[in-house]
């Protein structure tokens, strides 16, 4: 057994884990120092979450040693790993919608805290230790994201926790929200705690961390003081090569006005008013929750909403459900492809067909000569790696299940794409791919609105991006010639932001 | 706000307690008629027939909490109640009321395993369940009534102390203990929070097996106690009880605002569901209201509230 | 993974997509041995007697179940069609009673799916609540309508010959209804096969998420789903009562049990998406040639429920264990 030096907290050495078909973490060794705001920077798919996975015990880890607070550690649960000492805060946040902060807190140690009285008065004490004003008869789905965060705070400070990781807090929150979550670092810093902040946000990194690591394919690439990188030299151990060979070039295509949306009103979007061109890719930038997501479902008829106008080329048309979206030259890839986009059960072929049934048909009839050509086309066309396209689309990578319903809506040629994440949860080599058909259909004359929660994604694949925040749109900005800075206030809501 | 948010939350208020709306209605239905609804016999007796159904409430209430649901309630129900009586012949009343218990126990701990340990869909699998027991009674009592030897037995359901009779007082143990297990105790949180989020239950280093399958085999022996009171209160052991029960109970436990989804409601809310129904039953009778009647009125009434369920889940769900 | 003999694996396939047909094959044998009185002529064609209304009505289940979904109010249905249909043939004629039956068949059907769509039910528990309270409903006006009595043929002064040739007529060696079952079958199997409004059925199955965002119509399917099973029901109702030669508003009883059981037992799941008519054929006579054995056994009515709930549970819990 290694012996670690007592000013750190977890050292964690030559680390790996594998899924199939995908090598997640290659020999990973880091020591976190006691009392110190370590942060791990990478890109998605760099590794991050499945280390963190393994030290909070959601996945084991395949070989490699896990010490923390001198004790080495096997085989754990998550809530053993909470009674070491050890709370994660995950991004998704582990709480319980339908229960009240205080419960969550001591969720499943009831008869510790002596009942409910003792529940909420402890939970009282904690959440004031750290500025925290809710009430703790609340319920959690009351809550907004900060204040959320906040509750997973008290519950990993009810564990006298020694070490508290957090994974990527920040991307629901806002300005004022974030400062109040850096001051509460530094308090609980200041109480002795050691932190581990996971980001993609160079700017977070740099302010308040002390120690940083780049990960990137699954490989720790280096480990530094942060004073001793340099803003670009981080950069390039992120990404590994050089940011044009990341994207293809911007799409120049450009063309004239294709669709006019007109007054979106929910109880969420207000006036949500916009264009789209023709050849054009359209981002939408904003904060999780900001309404991205819905202006979309609303565009293609997936929620009902009334009293908006959409024009295409000039001609009003009524969507009021995803069919007449179709039957108007729109297609859909949505959020998340295994719920909402695909039939896991279902042959790859059917899968793809899904979208075209009435062109392989004829008075009604399925004319199955034409409909085995489609998927057989669309694999090739798209280089789906599938051993048939009989087998169930469940057993494909993310990457492939993604493409496959990429293939789904090219079967029609739908006139303008609405992509929503389109490379969530895909490895880097079937991302480049996808790039690459986005701008293919915009040269051949269609139209992408592109919604993205990686901003390099969203700013480098799109000709112009509208800023999103609190269900309105903010700003209009053309990435090419806008800092990032200016288009990222925007999205946060603040002033300056041009409208 | 302006109109449409007193509409809204007017509409919020109607849908969360429509089972207290509805007693309203009934209440104030019934000051209309000229009958004997609001004397106190009536009112008593009105608790003592709801009493069985509202025991079977407090068990199911837990599976629906926790997620599940629990459909085999009525054939648990009849052949418990068949069993306290013939095992009669063999061994005292006591040990006869004991094992048809113990029966229940162990229905439930079987339907546990099925829901829980296996992860079946709990509805049609419970409902097979039941089917499974009714034919298992009717086959016990060749579906002729079984008759009770025992006065003693009889008196359990049918006697009463210092005018409240013993149904309602078992009913009201019943009630006070599953209330204090829901409310007061580790194993009801716990409950809670695996109907309301299964993972972050579990991650959270609750035993989500163990405690949801504890559910199912309290539900299956508060059953079974319904089952062998039923028995003491007819004097015999029937078997046509089984299947319109058992949904009437769960659908009378989401009334009270415990919805399918798990997670929310509670003790008294399923209580206040069931008075519903046993309310409805009660002033249908009291208005004369021919049986053929009162049958469709129920179905009505039961798809008019599993209707507003869904509507106001409809609206509580995020994307489709 | 582990290579394993082609000939392991294919007993294993026929273990698991096949045991219908294997329980068939196994009760068909230990029954015709213990019971010579199996294999008899009489037998035999009482057994396709046996048919008829419970594979209507299971085969219109199947939609409804592929589509994910589930109907309870079959029961009500077939009270509720056999008293009305059976009190119009004097009044109205035999024909036009006929075709009233049906109607009202598809009309509760319809009426289900109106149920369903307008309260945003979208799983299976929630529209097997809603269609338990149509049934009672169904079941309801049943008993209003016919006051509670039974009407027989023989109270029919008129020509019901039509009914009379469904339940007990043949064309050469095999009965009438079982000549109508064929051609139904064969027009549902094109339809779930062969057709687009199929195909969308067993795409909402599958995943109704998917389906809708893909431009299908999952309301023209939960209705068209409903309305078929109604519509099915009725004809099983027909078939019945024609049969028995006569109608009494319990004359439904217990058939939305066997019919479930019957498709779950030919293989079709119960999650939805997947599965056939012809899967369902095999389970409903699965189902009737176990009634028929343990008839032949001397096994009581009663029992006979207890063992159709103890395979429904068992066969529930495998087909969860397949999926899984």
């Amino acid at each position: 057994m290694e012996t670690v030096g007592s000013d750190i907290i977890l050292s964690i050495k030559d680390v790996s884990k594998s899924f199939p078909g995908v090598h997640a973490l290659d020999k990973v060794s880091i020591d976190f120092r006691r009392g110190v705001v370590h942060g791990i920077v990478g890109e998605n798919g760099a590794g991050k979450s499945t280390l963190m996975k393994i030290l909070s015990g959601v996945y084991q880890k395949d070989s490699g040693s896990v010490v923390f607070d001198g004790r080495s550690i096997e085989h754990t649960t998550p809530y053993e790993s909470m009674q070491r000492g050890l709370a994660i805060i995950y991004q998704e946040l582990n709480l319980v919608n339908t229960m009240s902060v205080g419960e969550n807190v001591f969720l499943g140690r009831f008869k510790e805290m002596k009942g409910m009285r003792g529940t909420h008065a402890n939970a009282r004490k904690l959440l004031d230790s750290i500025g925290c004003k809710v009430s703790t008869t609340k319920l959690i789905s009351e809550l907004s994201v900060s204040t959320k965060q906040m509750v997973e705070i008290a519950k990993a400070l009810s564990f006298k926790s020694k070490l508290i990781i957090m994974d990527e807090p920040s991307s629901s929150l806002t300005a004022e929200e974030m400062a109040e979550l850096v001051k509460i670092i530094h308090q609980l810093k200041a109480q002795g705690l050691s932190i581990i902040y996971i980001s993609h946000k160079l700017d977070e990194i740099f302010e308040f961390c002390d120690i940083v690591s780049v990960m990137r394919d699954g490989r720790v690439i280096d480990t530094k003081p942060k004073s001793e990188f340099t803003r670009n030299e981080l950069i390039t151990k992120m990404v590994g090569r050089t940011i044009e060979n990341e994207y293809p070039p911007r799409p120049r295509s450009v063309g004239e006005t294709l669709m006019e949306v007109r007054s979106i009103n929910t109880h969420k979007l207000h006036d949500i008013s916009f264009t789209l061109k023709k050849g054009e890719i359209l981002g939408f930038v904003g904060l999780v929750g900001a309404g991205r997501t819905e202006i979309v479902r609303a565009l293609f008829g997936a929620d009902k909403v009334r009293g908006h106008r959409v024009l295409i080329n000039g001609k009003s048309v009524a969507i009021r459900n995803p069919r007449e979206a179709k039957d108007a030259g729109l297609g859909f890839i949505p959020e998340d492809r295994k719920l909402q986009g695909l039939v896991l059960p279902f042959s790859v072929e059917s899968n793809i067909s899904m979208a075209s049934v009435a062109n392989f048909s004829r008075f009604g009839f399925i004319r199955k000569s034409l409909e085995r050509g489609i998927g057989a086309r669309q694999v090739q066309a798209l280089s789906i790696k599938t051993p048939s396209t009989k087998v169930p689309v469940v057993n494909l990578s993310g990457g492939n299940q993604q493409k496959c319903i990429v293939g789904r809506w090219l079967e029609i040629s739908p006139s303008i794409f609405i992509m929503d994440e389109p490379t969530r949860g895909i490895d880097v080599g079937a991302k480049y791919e996808i790039y690459v058909l986005m701008r293919k259909i915009v040269e051949e004359g269609g139209a992408i609105i592109l919604i993205s929660s990686e901003l390099p994604e969203v700013l480098n694949m799109s000709n112009r991006v509208l800023t999103i925040f609190e269900g309105r749109i903010t700003g209009e900005f053309e990435p090419e010639s806008t800092p990032v800075d200016t288009i990222m206030s925007a999205a946060l809501g603040l002033r300056g932001g041009a409208a | 706000m302006n109109g449409k948010g007193i509409g809204a939350s007017l509409y919020s208020i109607v849908t969360r307690q429509k089972a207290f709306i509805f007693i309203l209605v009934m209440l104030v239905g019934m000051i209309f008629s000229r009958s004997n609804f609001y004397s106190a016999y009536n009112l008593l007796d009105m608790l003592n027939s709801t009493s069985i159904l509202l025991i079977l409430s407090f068990g199911v209430t837990l599976t629906i909490i926790a997620g599940g649901c629990d459909l085999s309630i009525g054939g648990i129900l009849v052949v418990s109640g068949i069993l306290s009586i013939k095992l009669q012949d063999f061994m005292p009343m006591g040990w006869a009321i004991l094992c048809a218990i113990v029966f229940g126990i162990a229905v439930g701990f079987v339907n546990g395993f099925l829901v829980v340990h296996q992860k079946t869909e709990p509805f049609i699998i419970t409902l097979g369940m039941g089917l499974l027991l009714t034919g298992v009674a009717q086959e016990l009592t060749n579906a002729h009534p079984v008759p009770a030897k025992n006065p003693a037995f009889m008196m359990i359901g049918n006697g009463d102390f210092h005018g409240v009779p013993n149904l309602v007082m078992i009913m009201a143990v019943c009630f006070a203990l599953s209330y204090w297990l829901m409310r007061y105790t580790q194993f009801g949180r716990n409950l809670y929070a695996i109907g309301g989020d299964y993972d972050v239950a579990r991650y959270s280093g609750i035993d989500v097996i163990r405690t949801k399958w504890l559910a199912f085999v309290i539900s299956g022996g508060a059953a079974a106690l319904a089952g062998v009171l039923l028995s003491s209160k007819l004097n015999t052991g029937s078997s046509i009880y089984g299947e319109l029960t058992a949904l009437v109970v769960n659908c009378g436990v989401v009334v009270g605002g415990t919805s399918f989804a798990g997670g929310i409601g509670g003790i008294p809310q399923s209580a206040l569901g069931l008075l519903v129904f046993g309310m409805l039953d009660n002033a249908m009778n009291m208005l004369n209201i021919t049986s053929y009647y009162q049958v469709m009125l129920k179905g009505a009434v039961i798809v008019g509230i599993i209707w507003m369920d869904c509507f106001a889940n409809k609206r509580r769900r995020e994307f489709v | 993974m582990k290579e394993s003999n082609p000939v392991l694996r294919a007993v294993q396939v026929l273990f698991r997509d096949y045991l219908v047909l294997l329980m068939i094959a196994v009760l068909v044998a230990v029954t015709a041995i213990i019971e010579p009185k199996f294999m008899s002529p009489l037998n035999l064609v009482n057994i396709m007697r046996q048919f008829g209304p419970l594979m209507m009505v299971s085969l219109g289940m199947t939609f409804v179940i592929i589509g994910g979904f589930i109907d309870l109010s079959v029961a009500g249905i077939i009270n509720l069609v056999a008293v009305v249909t059976i009190s119009l043939i004097q009044p109205i004629g035999q024909v036009p009673a006929l075709l009233t039956g049906l109607g009202i068949g598809a009309a509760c059907g319809l009426l289900n799916s109106a149920v369903i769509l307008s309260s945003g039910a979208l799983t299976q528990a929630e529209a097997l609540f809603l269609t338990f309270g149509m049934s009672t409903v169904f079941s309801a006006t049943a008993l209003l309508y016919s006051h509670g009595s039974t009407m027989h043929f023989w109270d029919i002064k008129t020509s019901k010959s039509i009914f009379e040739t469904i339940g007990a007529g043949t064309l050469g060696p095999v009965s009438v209804s079982f000549v109508i079952f064929l051609a139904v079958l064969f027009l549902l199997w094109v339809f779930q096969t062969k057709t687009t409004e199929g195909r969308a059925i067993s795409l909402t199955g599958g995943n109704k998420t998917a389906a809708r965002l893909s431009g299908i119509g999952i309301s023209r399917a939960i209705v068209v789903i409903y309305t078929i099973c109604g519509l099915m029901t009725g004809l099983g109702a027909i078939v019945l009562f024609s049969r028995i030669t006569t109608a009494a508003p319990v004359i439904g009883a217990g058939y939305e049990t066997n019919a479930i059981l019957s498709v779950v037992v030919g293989g079709t799941t119960l999650k939805g998406g997947k599965g056939s008519v012809l899967r369902t054929v095999m389970g409903v006579l699965l189902v009737v040639l176990m009634s028929n054995c343990l008839n032949l056994l001397g096994v009581s009515t009663y029992l006979q429920v207890a063992v159709k709930g103890a395979i429904l549970v068992l066969a529930i819990w495998l087909d969860n264990r397949k999926q899984v």
